[in-house]
């Protein structure tokens, strides 16, 4: 019932305005071969110019047996080419979207993302001085002293606190550590993609199981090789996006430039 | 009414050039004509409406750099509000920190906005008219070095206010450098307005620093 129906009230007006016998299915029928006498691409316009008018029909016939206009025929392809490529193309934007950085981060070979693999091992109370024991060398996040690393850009030719290069990475950096024993020219290749660049910082890390390993809050990605060009995808693409408090800053205020792995007490107020 | 049309059609038909469009055709053919050119006409604009700084473009460049540039200014500021001697040299300092930081705010969303990422592929300064080389250091023209930023935060008294203002002179003649070059190319209207209101008070400052660095000295 409820499938009859709906067709039922938008037949019936038809039938009124021919104001003939023809049931159900019939007038399409007839439509289509007037249609497809009159060639394709014409059967709409021919049907619906037609009204319904009975004398009409007749005429389309002997259109169409002195041969098509190519002109329109062309125009209407054109126009119907036009119609579906602005379809085409707002649908494939649409469906493509913006690519975000998340969507960038996940498409890095080999990066491992915390914040979906262990959102607890990255969480934390609230700062913490002193030493912090950590889940994952070199750390990825978690509690952090009050203190960060500055991290405009710095290049520190020794181990610093991760205390304060995790303070760092809430704030947006990417840290970059490299195994302590790497060649000079190496270590130059890597200064090369950190320095100048804000929320970006470096140091060489003790006991680091890959050549050069890159840290931003949640995000992890070890390399063999300092060409590796997946180096400076992540650090273009994680910088200052990773940050999880967006707008602050890396390069003023409370911040450390001090090298050691033993974490500083924040100085005391800036003298007057 | 259908049979005027319909008259005239078959009239035209049954005359000497048969193969000719009935005018309800040619009709139809204008129409569409008047749709493909349309269609045309929109696409096109949309297209270029919808165009946005792109990775090389010089607003990408000038958002990335200024912002790195300003950091490094709310920094100074921030040193010279806690600690400077003049009253009007801790206000000036609080009143950049605030500003200048709130304008990296606005460039950074520019960027997320044409989809670019905050760091640039290319060297910094590479995108102004005259191409200005940077060292590799990274500091763009009027920067300070970490030196001098160290020897800001380090100094005491009447030490600081003098250092600021010499380092601040010269750091916003770089920012008003760098806003000149983005405004000889770009006419693009929200990084335009930001270049000049930032170009104007930058000069501004200049000159009230200039006056308090007499009167301390």
């Amino acid at each position: 019932m409820s499938i009859s129906t709906p067709g039922g009230p938008e037949r019936r007006p038809t039938v009124v305005s021919t104001g003939k016998k023809p049931a159900a299915g019939r007038p399409a029928a007839g439509a289509k071969a007037t249609g497809a006498k009159a060639g394709p691409g014409k059967s709409g316009s021919a049907q619906r110019t037609g009204g319904g008018k009975g004398p009409r029909k007749p005429i389309t016939p002997v259109k169409v047996s002195q041969g098509r206009s190519w002109g329109p025929i062309a125009l209407f392809v054109a126009v119907g080419v036009l119609a579906t490529s602005i379809v085409g193309f707002g649908a494939w934007a649409t469906f493509k979207g913006s690519q975000s950085w998340q969507d960038k981060a996940a498409g890095i070979d080999g990066i491992v993302n915390y914040r979906e693999i262990d959102p607890d091992g990255i969480s934390y109370e609230s700062h913490q001085s002193g030493k912090i024991e950590y889940k994952y060398s070199p750390p990825v996040g978690g509690a952090h002293n009050n203190a960060w690393q500055r991290c405009l850009g710095d290049v520190y030719d020794a181990p610093i606190a991760a205390e304060h290069a995790v303070h760092s990475m809430e704030h947006g950096a990417v840290w970059l550590t490299y195994r302590p024993d790497l060649p000079p020219a190496d270590v130059e290749k890597l200064a090369g993609v950190i320095r100048g660049n804000d929320f970006m910082l470096m140091s060489p890390y003790e006991g680091l199981d890959a050549a050069v390993s890159l840290q931003a809050w949640g995000y992890q990605l070890k390399v063999d090789s300092a060409d590796d060009p997946r180096i400076t995808e992540f650090t273009t693409t994680l910088a200052q996006n990773a940050s999880i408090e967006p707008g602050v800053p890396c390069s003023s205020g409370n911040y450390t430039t001090g090298t050691g792995t033993e974490p500083r007490e924040l100085a005391p107020p800036t003298g007057g | 009414m259908p049979n005027a049309t319909q008259g005239a059609a078959q009239a035209e038909r049954n005359g000497t050039e048969p193969p000719r469009p009935s005018r309800t055709l040619r009709q139809l053919t204008l129409l569409m004509a008047a749709v493909l050119l349309l269609g045309v006409g929109w696409t096109a604009a949309t297209l270029l409406s919808n165009r946005v700084p792109g990775e090389e473009s010089a607003e990408a460049g000038f958002a990335r750099d200024m912002s790195r540039h300003h950091a490094q200014a709310v920094e100074m500021a921030m040193i010279v509000y806690a600690k400077g001697q003049d009253p009007a040299l801790r206000q000036i300092g609080y009143d950049m920190a605030l500003t200048q930081q709130a304008q990296i705010g606005h460039m950074q969303r520019w960027l997320q906005e044409w989809e670019l990422l905050p760091t640039g592929s290319r060297p910094a300064m590479e995108w102004m008219p005259d191409a200005v080389p940077v060292g590799p250091d990274g500091l763009m023209p009027g920067m300070a070095t970490r030196e001098e930023i160290t020897q800001l935060h380090e100094s005491q008294g009447a030490e600081v206010d003098q250092l600021f203002i010499k380092l601040m002179i010269d750091h916003h003649l770089g920012g008003i450098h760098m806003a000149d070059g983005l405004l000889e190319v770009s006419d693009r209207p929200e990084v335009v307005r930001l270049a000049e209101a930032s170009k104007q008070a930058q000069q501004k400052e200049i000159n009230e620093l200039r006056k308090l660095g007499l009167a301390d000295g």
